[in-house]
């Protein structure tokens, strides 16, 4: 078996190489023949998903069926394994997560290629700049980090057990998710770099990937939440964020790309910013490289700690090749990213984009910065430092406010310019809405005199308001529009206003999914936690619950040791539920991992932690969190995905454009965008 | 047996990259009155939002006449080609049906 | 099973170390421990972390509680920290020496960042309307009227 999965990686190679050679042979001579040619290095890239799918597929079913003479088995998986997790194995390690990235981009590079009758040139470009990155991961698969390494010696009886920490329903979607985003953006770059190279004419290839992109981002945006929860969930210390290097790697491209998504519909509306959109999807793909480099390469350490390898270099490599390309080609043909407009107010809907752009760049900066200043520190003054989460929080936390007031503000700004008068008009009852929510605020016992984070917190939910309010009177507005012309309810205008232009108001259900995570990271402010060994009916009490102990026991099964203790809950003298937080043992990988019992409210999570026995007194340790609002992050998580699927709906009615012979032809009424 | 595996993975993928019956299925080239009429969707979007806006009561009267009246001018220009060219392509289909 | 010595030992320890600090020591374990790092390569908050057998955050924990009670300023038991187990236990760079850098960087980006959006936006207000490839020629006098119209006609609500 693991001579075919090494067999196909070696085919794949050879096709994606072929893919872009003759791809660029096809496209550099234009003639006789290059169009046969260009149609080989097309197929060719079709082919090389069905070999990179028959490589992953050897690699599960040696997973399923315990092949421990395969290296990468023997390290990421045992017999008692449950099936979810075997099937996890494929991304649970290095080689196996090369592997899944290539087959995740073959299989984007797969639709792309049987889509090219769109426009078939740019296609080809496209397909070209897919296969040469292919070919990058190809090359690493088979010389660097082969998945298919046989083990030396005999064959072990058992495999060491996956990493406990990834045991955990989650984490058997979390990164296929991640890589779906990351790898995705590899689509919106070759289109981009394409259309650079070959001049293309207008911003059609904006619209071509516009979906993908979204469909990207909505996939990186599940990643990074689903990593939080995660966090929060099993590493059981209370908090969802750490601003751990490999967190951190996923949140720069997500950064770029909203920045991307963004400015994008300034190009495609207004023909600006060409020269800043190319670089930014440049950078937002190089930074998902450099991501997968950082968590792959262990340049800095970090709690997922996933590898400590050679790789690295492979990776600056490719990533020095890769700038130096697009560099090259944006030299030669810059002129033809001219802008057609000028910009002609401070007060646009084109000046808020750019210092959206602006902030969320800085952000990913910060962040970039944060990350690597360790490594930087260690070269300059000769010892590393830390950069923990006080440094993120104190230069990003303002940073996101000023991005929710722009969130509030932009959508209301007009295109071009944007008079005093206009800006009253809409303003003034989200303001006052805003304002009304903070004296409320402050009522209810906030005092963002006493402490910087409270004050945050407080501007955090005010601003919120302002941000829900503007997005509600957009709708209100657009659907008594509607509700003008057709004689619907208000209600129903409201929903066919979000038919008639979905990316419009998709993006704003998504700026509403924003604002409700935001409130949630605002709770952050007021967390406390209290920590107690717990004996049979001790107490604990925490704000207004009441712990008490009802009893701890153990268990064991093949996969893991477990001990846990039963707390009953009480609120107002009232017993509101049990819970059973937990700490098992994995056996087959020898390693502790923390099972959190959450009790969450749209109020207030209460999270339990079994941090472990007192040896002397036999009575377990048990730590309480109550973290207000957590649960809103979640459920500002799923309004993002569902407005991200509105965004990517068809618009209800298409813009026709009635023929121009016939004078009296009805348009459509267009929705904003 | 994996010999074979791999012997007939080979000869399938190299049969479907190389075997290209017949002529191939292309879509069509990019022309201009094609980016063109991309242009004039763009342009006319946005005049549509505008005129939503506008009735949504976003703008106040004469922002909204200053940019209809700029953005139909480009759309004017845009049209005006788009006519130009479909008016020289007729021409040349009735020159070459005569011939 | 897997007791651990070290773990019982922490959870004991932080609990009398608890009862031994007075109110606002307590505060300033609370505000102090959050400052530092747990060195056992768990990359958590000393007071965060609970990593099963962590051979360090207990006997930390117990070192800045003593230095408390011993009535160390916040900077002096910090030093010792650092002398004890190198810069890195700090949970943000300091703000001497080339640390400094660190905390400079984004609000410089951010400072330069805005100043150009502003240069940027202020240039391109005051340049002429720019030639761009494809660029479609303006149109006059009556064809204007008359395709202007059109856009109109097309674009109506």
């Amino acid at each position: 078996m693991p001579q075919i999965g090494s067999f196909a990686l070696l085919l794949a190679l050879c096709l994606s190489a072929y893919s872009f050679v003759a791809g660029i042979l096809a496209l550099a001579f234009p003639g006789r023949g290059s169009e046969r040619l260009g149609e080989t290095a097309r197929r060719a890239g079709i082919a090389s998903f069905a070999v990179v799918f028959l490589a992953a597929l050897v690699l599960v079913v040696a997973a399923f069926t315990d092949d421990f003479s395969i290296a990468y088995i023997f390290h990421h998986s045992n017999r008692d394994l449950p099936a979810p997790y075997k099937f996890a194995t494929l991304w649970s390690g290095q080689e196996g997560s090369l592997l899944f990235w290539s087959l995740l981009l073959a299989a984007y590079g797969l639709v792309l290629r049987l889509r090219h009758k769109t426009d078939n040139r740019l296609f080809a470009y496209a397909s070209m700049i897919i296969a040469a990155v292919q070919v990058f991961f190809l090359l690493l698969l088979n010389f660097a980090a082969h998945p298919f390494a046989i083990m030396q010696g005999s064959r072990p009886a058992d495999g060491s057990g996956l990493n406990p920490l990834l045991q955990y329903p989650e984490m058997v979607i979390h990164p296929p998710m991640l890589y779906l985003g990351y790898v995705g953006f590899t689509v919106p770059f070759a289109f981009a770099l394409g259309a650079l190279i070959m001049k293309y004419p207008g911003e059609k290839w904006i619209h071509i990937t516009r979906r993908w992109t979204m469909i990207t981002w909505g996939f990186l945006t599940c990643g990074v939440f689903l990593g939080a929860h995660w966090a929060y969930s099993v590493l059981g210390w209370g908090g969802y964020w750490g601003w751990d290097p490999v967190e951190n790697a996923s949140l720069m491209p997500w950064l770029t790309g909203t920045a991307f998504l963004h400015s994008v519909m300034m190009q495609e509306k207004r023909g600006m910013l060409k020269t800043w959109n190319m670089w930014l999807i440049f950078s937002t793909f190089m930074l998902s490289i450099f991501g997968t480099f950082l968590t792959r390469s262990g340049v800095v350490s970090s709690v997922h700690a996933f590898a400590q390898s050679s790789i690295g270099t492979w990776f600056v490599i490719f990533l020095a090749v890769i700038f130096a390309a697009c560099l090259a080609f944006y030299i030669k043909n810059r002129s033809h990213l001219r802008s057609e407009h000028k910009l002609e107010s401070l007060v646009s809907r084109e000046s808020s984009f750019l210092f959206n752009n602006l902030l969320l760049l800085v952000a990913c900066f910060t962040v970039l910065w944060g990350t690597l200043f360790p490594v930087l520190s260690e070269w300059v003054q000769g010892n590393k430092v830390t950069v923990g989460p006080p440094f993120f929080n104190r230069v990003n936390v303002p940073v996101a406010l000023l991005l929710l007031l722009l969130t509030a503000v932009g959508p209301l700004l007009a295109w071009r310019k944007t008079s005093i008068e206009s800006l009253k008009r809409n303003f003034l009852w989200p303001a006052l809405g805003a304002f009304a929510a903070g004296v409320l605020l402050i009522s209810f016992g906030i005092r963002p005199w006493r402490d910087v984070s409270y004050l945050y917190s407080l501007m955090t939910i005010m601003l919120s308001v302002l941000v829900g309010l503007t997005v509600i009177s957009e709708f209100v507005r657009g659907g008594r529009v509607i509700a003008r012309h057709t004689g619907q309810n208000l209600l129903a205008s409201m929903v066919q206003l979000g038919h008639r232009n979905t990316r419009r108001y998709g993006g704003y259900i998504v700026h509403f999914g924003v604002i409700v995570i935001m409130i949630g990271f605002a709770g952050a402010a007021f967390n406390q936690d209290k920590e107690q060994e717990m004996g049979y009916g001790e107490k604990l009490n925490i704000a207004t619950y009441t712990l008490v102990c009802r009893s701890y026991t153990q268990d064991d099964n093949p996969n893991y040791e477990s001990e846990w203790a039963v707390m009953d809950v009480f609120k107002g003298g009232k017993q509101i539920a049990t819970m059973n937080p937990e700490r098992r043992f994995y056996k087959a990988s020898q390693q502790m991992a923390t099972m959190v019992a959450n009790r969450s409210t749209l109020k207030e999570d209460l999270y339990l932690v079994y941090e472990g026995l007192n040896q002397d007194t036999g009575r377990p340790i048990i730590k309480a969190h109550l973290n207000p609002l957590v649960l809103w992050i979640w459920i500002g998580v799923w309004i993002m995905i569902v407005g991200t699927i509105v965004a990517l709906l068809p618009n209800a009615v298409p813009v026709r454009v009635p023929a121009p012979a016939r004078i009296h032809a009805a348009a459509p009424v267009g929705a904003g965008d | 047996m994996i010999w074979l595996i791999c012997a007939l993975v080979t000869a399938s993928v190299l049969l479907y990259v190389f075997y290209l019956p017949g002529k191939l299925q292309l879509g069509p080239e990019k022309t201009r009155l094609g980016y063109l009429r991309e242009r004039r969707e763009a342009v006319y979007e946005n005049l549509r939002d505008l005129n939503f806006e506008y009735k949504a009561g976003k703008f106040p009267d004469a922002d909204y006449q200053s940019m209809k009246l700029s953005l139909e001018e480009e759309a004017a220009g845009i049209l005006a080609e788009i006519a130009r060219l479909e008016e020289a392509a007729r021409l040349h289909r009735i020159g070459r049906g005569a011939v | 099973m897997f007791h651990s010595r070290s773990l019982a030992k922490l959870g004991l320890l932080s609990i009398t170390v608890m009862l031994l600090l007075s109110a606002g020591d307590d505060a300033r374990f609370y505000q102090l421990g959050h400052k530092l790092m747990c060195v056992c390569s768990c990359n958590q908050v000393l007071l965060e972390c609970n990593h099963v057998g962590c051979t360090y955050s207990d006997r930390m924990r117990a070192e800045l509680a003593a230095n408390l009670e011993r009535g160390d300023s916040d900077d002096l038991t910090l030093q010792a920290f650092v002398q004890k187990y190198g810069p890195t236990v700090l949970i943000a760079p300091t703000s001497t020496g080339f640390n400094r850098v660190a905390w400079i960087m984004p609000y410089l980006a951010l400072t330069l960042g805005i100043a150009t959006v502003v240069l940027i936006v202020r240039a391109w207000k005051n340049r002429p309307v720019p030639v761009s490839p494809g660029r479609v020629a303006p149109v006059t006098g009556g064809e204007l009227e008359r395709f202007r119209e059109q856009a109109r006609r097309d674009t109506a609500i």
